[in-house]
């Protein structure tokens, strides 16, 4: 696919790769030498290396419950970019200012096994900022009613800890996360717990929920609802271009990224355009939410298959 | 938002210590079955894959039961700017664990010696001298730790070490075997090292028949050791067997 459109032709290419024609040079070698050029021959013929046309995102794939220790969990691919995330739940006491809401503690990490250019005690400039943008789309969205979280009012709750490792960094690491995210919340199955006499808070086991003698329960509900889940695409903006989910190659050689992220209504949730060297037009943003819209149908179709086969296992 | 252990916590605490106590006291029988049914020495079932992460120069996963890890290798590529001039090269070794990796959120110690006891056993299977003034970079991510963690690293880096095709004099492999009154069990489970006795761990070339790492801890008989030695040598080839297999798979196609 990438030998025909460059080594096929021959003729000079414009740019960095002037002087040199194409054929001339082993395709791997000119992809690492001009990956500009190389790139935008590509786009010319509305194709991108790894085959894909210019608006679509990699094959996805979500995991359901890989970590058993966890209260739940997902493994989400998109093409090679990687996420697992896993959620906790501890029991705390409620702060003053909202005793009856439980808490959010979202966490993303990129460990040094992820990428080349992470390397152990010198974390990922990029790591922090995911991590905010994720609870920032996770709190606004309003997809997780605190107040399901709250076991006694101004006595007990539960704080959420969900930790996001990537484990192989191949581009769009956000969309990657956020729907490991709301995947693992989707997964997460609440522990039944009940009051003992001394006035802790204790996990009931599964075996015992039959039990006449076992005190009675606190909370009913296991699974949490979600209100409108927050899907996102991210989108590369080149000249006239538009690449959607764009890899890893395709972030280091385009740099201007667009990240648009909508709720399962439709609604806008965000967008985020961290700079970068092209100013986007109003249509080009429309174009790009369009995609997302579309983009958040195919998520959902596969988040909800995940979850239809992991009933009936 | 602090949690108030003393009126509101998840606790476990009296009734897990109880159970803790009624485990010591079944692990120094004779005979007992262990939790995953296996016979004192069976080890876990290996599963290891080759090319977990595509961006490393070579990667491996491996699951021994309920233990997950990940491994990647880096290089060999430039030395840190601060490094001295060397003719051979120089292996780095991190070994790090996730939150969620054990039962309980943030309680499970960092092994922050996993790290340089990784490098130890690795360290002379390496053939230095084929990547000079440079360095191969092995990063160790332990999913959920279940038992057993630093043998699996150790087996999995090797493996991820050939994966990158870094001149090695043989594929490393590691067992540990834990002591329990008489007797002794093979590849324990986190649940069987919390209440073993004593502990021997060894790091082997099988083809070479030379060992790169050995560490015993705990209370030991010479008999005992001698005799968890052989276990664990024989087991040590049986995974070095493994791990060729999912090389050749992995050649192949």
């Amino acid at each position: 696919m990438a030998a025909s459109s460059t080594s096929g032709s021959g003729r000079d290419i414009g740019g960095s790769g002037g002087g040199l024609a194409a054929g001339e040079m082993e395709v791997e070698a000119y992809r690492r030498l001009f990956p500009l050029p190389f790139y935008e021959r590509h786009l010319l013929d509305s194709v991108r290396p790894d085959a894909r046309p210019l608006h679509r995102a990699r094959d996805t794939s979500i995991a359901l419950g890989p970590v058993a220790s966890a209260d739940g969990s997902a493994l989400v691919k998109i093409g090679d970019t990687t996420m697992l995330a896993a959620i906790k739940l501890e029991v705390m006491t409620p702060s003053a200012d909202a005793p009856d809401e439980g808490s959010l503690a979202i966490e993303f990490h990129m460990p040094p096994i992820c990428s080349p250019i992470v390397r152990p005690g010198r974390p990922a400039e990029v790591a922090p900022v995911i991590s905010k943008q994720l609870s920032d789309v996770i709190v606004s969205s309003g997809m997780i009613n605190l107040k399901e979280l709250s076991l006694i009012s101004g006595k007990a709750a539960w704080m959420a800890y969900l930790d996001i490792y990537c484990l192989n960094a191949d581009g769009s690491l956000f969309d990657a996360a956020l729907l490991s995210a709301i995947s693992s919340f989707s997964h997460l199955q609440i522990p039944l717990v009940s009051l003992s006499d001394d006035g802790r808070v204790v996990a009931v086991p599964g075996d015992l929920l039959e039990d006449k003698s076992t005190p009675e329960l606190v909370n009913k509900e296991r699974k949490l609802l979600l209100h409108s889940i927050p899907f996102s695409l991210t989108c590369i903006l080149h000249k006239k271009y538009i690449l959607a989910d764009p890899t890893a190659e395709e972030e280091s050689i385009m740099e201007t990224s667009i990240t648009v992220v909508l709720d399962s209504s439709e609604r806008l949730v965000s967008i985020y355009k961290p700079g970068g060297s092209v100013l986007a037009h109003t249509s080009t943003v429309k174009d790009c939410i369009v995609l997302t819209k579309h983009r958040m149908k195919e998520l959902q179709n596969i988040l909800e298959d995940s979850l239809s086969a992991m009933e009936v296992v | 938002m602090a949690t108030n252990p003393s009126t509101y916590a998840l606790s476990q605490s009296s009734e897990s210590k109880q159970r803790l106590q009624q485990r010591r006291r079944l692990f120094q029988e004779t005979d007992w079955t262990r939790s995953d049914g296996r016979s004192f020495h069976q080890c876990r079932p290996a599963f290891l894959r080759t090319g977990a992460t595509n961006a490393a120069s070579g990667s491996a996963y491996a699951e021994f039961g309920v233990t997950k890890v990940i491994v990647s290798v880096f290089g060999p590529r430039e030395s840190k700017k601060a490094m001295m001039y060397s003719g051979t090269g120089r292996l780095n070794c991190n070994v790090s664990y996730t939150t969620f990796s054990t039962p309980v959120r943030g309680q499970g110690s960092d092994h922050k010696e996993y790290s340089s006891m990784l490098h130890k056993a690795l360290e002379g299977a390496i053939i230095l001298e084929t990547f000079p003034k440079t360095t191969v970079d092995v990063f160790a991510l332990v999913l959920e730790s279940g038992g057993g963690d630093l043998p699996v690293i150790i087996t999995c880096a090797s493996l991820a070490l050939a994966d990158a095709g870094i001149m090695m004099y043989d594929l490393v492999a590691s067992v540990s075997v834990s002591c329990f009154g008489r007797n002794l069990v093979i590849d324990p489970t986190s649940e069987e090292e919390a209440c073993q006795d004593g502990a021997l761990m060894i790091t082997c070339m099988p083809a070479r028949n030379e060992v790169t790492q050995l560490t015993l801890t705990g209370e030991w008989t010479t008999a005992k050791i001698n005799e968890a030695m052989e276990l664990c040598l024989d087991a040590c080839s049986k995974l070095a067997e493994v791990v060729r297999s999912c090389l050749k798979e992995a050649a192949s196609g």
